[in-house]
Order: structure tokens, then C-alpha cells, then sequence
């Protein structure tokens, strides 16, 4: 059982993470600090609640996913898992190769050239469903069973998620390389 | 392609997450070993994983920190009307 009174202590290191997130989520920095503000409260409520010596990162998480989920996803159309249509594995690498031609390794060195806002841009592209798992997984390091916990879906459910959240990211983030040019001359 | 590339690619992203079951990710070790067009994809996957880990965060405002405390002192001091 943590102590309330320790509560600013232990929990302020992860509101930036929090924010980031919520960001991610919300996509806007008003309802991204609503989201975070509402979370502290009621963890500040319910850290009784919390075991101390168990991830407390997981468990805010777990605190803010069900916030965003309670407040925001009402508001928006449930896209359907056929809307991402069907994409290819490994869809950036192949696309990036085709466009670097046969240089060993291009590829890798290609991903450097996206800066923060691509990246950002792509993750907040992606459709809710599939936009939580990346997150928690990607930028947030949660391993399947604390994702699945955090969105109350079974374990092969996030995993197949993530699978097609992850091919649709790599999709946004090749249209993203032509737009800048990352591949070299843009086309279509 | 071998059926070796199809097994190894099916589990990359439970390998890269360190989520594949001990005799999965050994099988994958070995065939990586043999097979450098699936380590060159494997290496690139794993730095996507890490640009987006690195690039895709923002910062919080720097009033948020305050703010924050200043909420929990609010509730605090509603349950404790002696304070």
C-alpha cells in the first residue's frame, strides 16, 4: 500500500512521459493537459490503491489510457480494421530499397533523415485502434501484457494490432519521406 | 526466400520486442547468422523502433509541473479541512 502523502514525490518524474503521450493521443496540447491533469487526480486518489514495488509508470498508464479512452473515444468514429487495407510486410524497408536501388544498408541510414515532426505526424496519423498500441509499445517500451491490460483486450488482439498499426505507420512515414524528398527525387 | 526468411520475418516484431519464446528467438538467431538479406531487414527494424522511441515524444509545457502540484494540494487540503 504507497502513502498519498508520497504521492507528488514518486509520481511527478513521469508526467512528462504522461504529456507526451496524452498528446499523442489527444493530438491536441489543451485536451492532452486535461487528460494528464485528470490522471494525476485520480491516481492521487487511488494511490492507496497502488502495491508499492510494482511499476508505478504501468499503472499511471493504465490510469491515463482510461481516461483518454472514457473522454474522447466516444467522440470518434470507430475506424473498421479493413480501412488500413491490405499492406505488405517490412512495407518501408522494401519501399526505401526500391529507392535507394542495391547499396547494402541504405535503408538503414535512410531513417535517419526523418526528423521528430515526421515521426510525429505519422504516429498521429494512424486510426485510434491502431494509434494506442504503437504508442505504448514504441515510444512507451510496454511490453504485450501490460498493453493488454492497459486497453482491456486480450494478448493476440494487441498483437495483431500493433502488427497492422506498425505496417500502416510504415506506410505514412514513406508518403512522409516522398514529400520531403527523404528518398531522393520525389514521385507520383 | 527460404522458409526459413518466411518464419524469421513472420516473427519480427515479437523478436525486436523481446516478446518470441526461447526456441523461436533461437531459431531466428541462427537463421540471421545465414542469412544476410534477413539481418540487413532485421537491423532496419530494429533502428525504426528506435527513431520512433527517440523522435516521436514532445515536451510538456513547463507549467505543467506546477499546475500539477497545485491540484493535488487543492485535494489535499479538501480532505483535510483542519489544514
Amino acid at each position: 500500500m504507497a502513502d498519498q502523502a508520497s504521492f507528488e514525490t514518486d509520481a511527478m518524474q513521469y508526467a512528462p512521459q504522461l504529456y507526451s503521450a496524452a498528446l499523442r493521443m489527444t493530438r491536441n496540447p489543451a485536451d492532452a493537459e486535461d487528460v494528464v491533469q485528470e490522471t494525476f487526480l485520480k491516481a492521487y486518489r487511488a494511490y492507496d490503491s497502488y502495491t508499492e514495488g510494482t511499476n508505478l509508470k504501468a499503472w499511471l498508464y493504465r490510469i491515463l489510457t482510461n481516461t483518454y479512452i472514457n473522454k474522447y473515444r466516444k467522440q470518434q468514429r470507430r475506424p473498421s480494421e479493413v480501412e488500413l487495407g491490405e499492406l505488405q510486410d517490412m512495407y518501408l524497408y522494401k519501399r526505401l530499397g526500391e529507392a535507394s536501388g542495391a547499396t547494402q544498408s541504405a535503408e538503414t541510414d535512410m531513417l535517419d533523415a526523418f526528423v521528430d515532426t515526421d515521426i510525429i505526424e505519422a504516429l498521429e496519423a494512424l486510426p485510434e485502434t491502431f494509434r494506442l498500441p504503437v504508442l505504448l509499445a514504441d515510444v512507451d517500451g510496454f511490453s504485450y501484457k501490460e498493453i493488454a491490460e492497459m486497453l482491456d483486450i486480450p494478448i493476440g488482439t494487441v498483437m495483431s494490432r500493433l502488427h497492422r498499426g506498425r505496417k500502416a505507420l510504415q506506410k505514412k512515414l514513406w508518403d512522409v519521406a516522398q514529400q520531403h524528398g527523404i528518398t531522393g527525387t520525389p514521385h507520383e | 526466400m527460404s522458409s526459413g526468411c518466411d518464419h524469421a520475418i513472420e516473427y519480427v516484431y515479437q523478436y525486436l520486442d523481446e516478446e518470441a519464446s526461447f526456441f523461436t528467438k533461437s531459431r531466428i538467431r541462427l537463421h540471421l547468422r545465414r542469412c544476410p538479406p534477413c539481418m540487413d531487414a532485421f537491423e532496419f527494424e530494429r533502428h525504426l523502433k528506435i527513431v520512433i522511441n527517440e523522435r516521436g515524444r514532445s515536451e510538456p509545457p513547463p507549467e505543467l509541473f506546477d499546475t500539477l502540484r497545485a491540484l493535488i494540494q487543492e485535494e489535499r487540503e479538501k480532505n483535510e479541512p483542519g489544514m
